[in-house]
């Protein structure tokens, strides 16, 4: 047998260039008997071995350095503006942290469920997530998914957070499955005030009649009154909470059994019914995208969004610039208070990271400023700094947007930071492990979707709604 | 004349040439076997093992429940929904494909086409085009305040006030038909005219000496050339239609309500939106079955139809 280990062995470039590999007594003894030459058979043999060796060789990578780290940081705040200030934090973290490279991954609100599902099923999940609501972290962390955020928070100063601003990350168990990596509120009522002033309102509505009267007043000229979503996602199952809320009711008791069969609830389904015909035709498959690019258009005179509205207005039709303003979302009567959607976008790090002390480095770094400064600038308003100490920092409130809108911004941080969620309802409320479940099914939507779409008896439907959740609570 | 024992011998010799002949034949079929193997009777088995358990998808840990997957599948009204929507969506998007597709290649096989070449490479390109791009341009045509189609026809007086087209139904499950017919047809396009232009044109000489018009020629000598081809194509985009996912999920998602929702998205619901994985694999397991009792139907259903012939 010809001596295959010997040409197997990967070639130095001097060998490339011609010069044999192979010692010369290895080529003796390897040598047919004096006077047959070499066959033909071992030399075809030979060079396909020798061949398939260059080719390993060939891409053979570049042997990586020992201490080389990878991490991978996911999020589904993936806007251009976010995109590059993302790339500037990665840039001062790999620089102040040789060895350690960070990639940057978009995931989407209504995608993160089933990609999270199918990485940790694989076992290919990230270092970090950042932006998930936060009441996905109390999920997984209920499931176990979830490392331990404590000393994250302690290495980034809990003294500089707002009081109770990690109240919604603490667990069953006394721990912190995340921290915050800022404030949203959701679900401001967006209004185009010239559209009111046309429509002769004279102050923005504060009660859903009001709101309905309102924008039947300004449906006029191919300008619709809102852009509720009445789609099978997760922006319906978010928006109907609100309005469950904004009628007095509850999707759960404080302890957590299923109390969304209530007259509040049928309430806001026709609330919600009512204003159907008030929304584009293409309402009933709207999401966050369609909502929003609604009322920024200039197609509703109304909207139901975050922040973001205020650059994306400015971007892309900086006509209505001067027009638009927010306040809290408009509640059944002057009796019920206000309830804004905080889904209190998180930081947090997957359990099975091979590269657990880098990633938590990377996780406290993401909220020291300048970077968490231009992060939060890149959708001012929209992310809303949780920080105190940021809040106020000079940098931050120099941006013109900021500046333009201060009185809006600053309504919706304080809406924001007295909001709840799914996973939160109430202060009375106990933390709802199932509430990432519950919205992945979009039992809340299709409740929506049966009652207001196809106009099911809504006994039935709250009836059919209640026993589905119960059935998830249990599961 | 060879004795008993040399006769013996030869065939003793004959039967290890034999075995010999044998085995190198399944050597050499063995990495065929053994790819087929890996790729189709695994994933086979183990979505059926699946489907015995109740798997938490993040973690794969589960425990046996045996047939109660199927029972709750079998007892759920979601099921037998997504089933009628799945039957409707194959049913009428193969339709359309096949009735476009033969049509098409009809148009494409004549010489007096202008610019014949050019068209057929044209007609290709709803096939090759990423499912992702057509459905994302297709959403912005059916949109209801910024979509051409409806502002074509606000335009032209057809409408006074834009057509939901995604999320009303029956308009929710016809442009997914129709967007589906439109991105696939050109498998049959291609498949069909490939066909026509091997069937001997003195068989349309002969039928048009007998009489025969257009229509005639068609139903008598076109269609039954193209039996054989259109059992393979009609066999095939059922299959694929039945097990589309992609061009449904991004679409519709499955609206409005479930009027959409299909026994794949169904699948993709109880696996990275329930995390059910073995649910998934009890819904996938009976999607196969359907699609066996359809294909078992279909092929004798075809050769008794070529035995009668």
């Amino acid at each position: 047998m010809f001596a295959l280990h010997h040409i197997a062995r990967p070639q130095s470039p001097t060998t490339r260039r011609g010069k044999s590999p192979v010692p010369n007594e290895v080529v003796r003894k390897a040598s047919p008997p004096k006077g047959q030459g070499i066959s033909r058979r071992s030399l075809l043999r030979g060079a396909g071995v020798a061949a398939a060796a260059a080719g390993l060789n060939l891409s053979y990578p570049r042997r990586a350095r020992a201490d080389d780290v990878t991490l991978r940081w996911w999020s589904p705040q993936s806007s251009p503006g976010q995109l590059a200030a993302y790339k500037k934090q990665i840039a001062t973290f790999e620089a102040a942290h040789p060895g350690v490279k960070v990639v940057f991954e978009p995931t989407s609100d209504e995608g993160y469920s089933a990609q999270l599902a199918a990485a940790f099923a694989a076992k290919q999940q990230p270092d970090v997530i950042t932006h998930l609501p936060s009441f996905a972290v109390q999920t997984y962390y209920a499931q176990g998914l979830v490392e331990p955020f404590d000393d994250v928070i302690q290495a980034i100063g809990p003294d500089k957070y707002y009081p109770g601003a990690n109240n919604v990350y603490k667990t069953a168990d006394g721990r912190y499955c995340g921290t915050g990596i800022g404030n949203t509120a959701a679900d401001m009522l967006w209004v185009r005030k010239d559209l009111l002033e046309k429509a002769g309102i004279g102050e923005i509505p504060t009660t859903w009649d009001a709101l309905r009267a309102a924008c039947k007043k300004m449906q006029t000229g191919g300008i619709y009154g809102a852009p509720l979503p009445y789609g099978l996602n997760s922006m319906t199952s978010l928006i109907i909470v609100g309005f469950i809320h904004r009628a007095g009711g509850n999707v759960f008791a404080p302890n957590l059994e299923v109390a969304i069969d209530s007259d509040a609830t049928a309430k806001a389904l026709d609330f919600y019914k009512s204003m159907k015909d008030l929304c584009p035709p293409g309402a009933t498959n709207y999401s966050w995208g369609e909502s929003v690019t609604a009322f920024v258009s200039g197609a509703t005179a109304t909207g139901i969004y975050a922040g973001r509205v205020l650059q994306n207005v400015r971007n892309q039709n900086p006509s209505i610039a001067d027009f638009i303003t927010c306040t809290t979302y408009p509640t059944i009567s002057k009796d019920i208070p206000a309830w804004t959607f905080n889904d209190f976008p998180s930081i947090w790090i997957p359990k099975g990271s091979a590269r657990l002390a880098e990633a938590k480095l990377f996780a406290a770094f993401l909220l020291d400023p300048p970077g968490y400064i231009e992060q939060l600038l890149a959708a001012p308003g929209h992310v809303l700094p949780v920080l105190k100490t940021i809040a106020t920092n000079p940098d931050y409130l120099a941006n013109p947007i900021i500046q333009k809108y201060k009185s809006e911004v600053d309504l919706m941080a304080a809406a924001a930071a007295g909001g709840y969620n799914l996973g939160f309802e109430t202060a009375g409320h106990k933390p709802n492990p199932k509430a990432n479940d519950i919205i992945a099914s979009n039992v809340l939507a299709e409740m929506v979707g049966r009652a207001v779409l196809n106009g099911d008896n809504t006994k039935a439907v709250l009836g059919d709604t209640a026993k589905k959740l119960a059935d998830l609570m249990k599961g | 004349m060879a004795s008993i024992s040399e006769r013996n011998g030869a065939r003793q010799g004959e039967w290890t040439l034999a075995l010999r002949y044998s085995a190198l034949g399944m050597l050499l079929i063995a990495p065929a076997i053994l790819v087929f193997c890996a790729v189709i009777v695994y994933p086979l088995v183990s979505t059926i093992h699946l489907s015995l358990f109740s798997i938490f998808t993040p973690t794969l840990q589960g425990h046996w429940v045996g047939l109660e997957n199927y029972a709750d599948l079998l007892s759920s009204s979601t099921f037998w929904n997504a089933l009628r929507n799945n039957l409707i969506w194959t049913a009428g998007t193969l339709f359309v494909q096949v009735v476009a597709g033969v049509a098409l290649a009809l148009l494409l096989n004549n010489n007096n086409v202008v610019f014949r070449p050019l068209a057929q490479s044209l007609v290709l390109f709803p096939y090759f085009v990423s499912t992702v791009v057509a459905v994302l341009v297709w959403r912005w045509l059916f949109n209801d305040l910024y979509g051409i189609l409806n502002h074509f026809m606000l335009q032209l007086g057809l409408i006074d006030m834009p057509i939901n087209w995604l999320g009303q139904m029956p308009n929710a499950m016809i442009s997914v038909i129709l967007v589906g017919a439109w991105k696939y047809f050109p498998f049959v396009v291609i498949a069909v005219l490939a066909r026509l232009q091997t069937i001997p044109p003195q068989l349309y000489e002969a039928a048009t000496m007998d009489g025969a018009g257009p229509w005639g020629r068609f139903f008598d000598v076109t269609l039954p050339q193209l039996r054989g081809v259109l059992t393979v194509v009609i066999l095939l985009r059922t299959v694929w239609d039945f097990k589309e996912f992609d061009l449904i999920y991004l679409l519709t998602g499955g609206g409005p309500i479930n009027a959409t929702q299909t026994l794949p998205l169904l699948v993709y619901q109880q696996a990275f939106g329930l995390n059910r994985m073995g649910m998934a694999a009890a819904y996938a397991v009976v999607m196969m079955a359907v699609m066996l009792v359809f294909m078992s139907l279909y092929l004798y259903r075809f050769r008794r139809g070529e035995e009668a012939a």
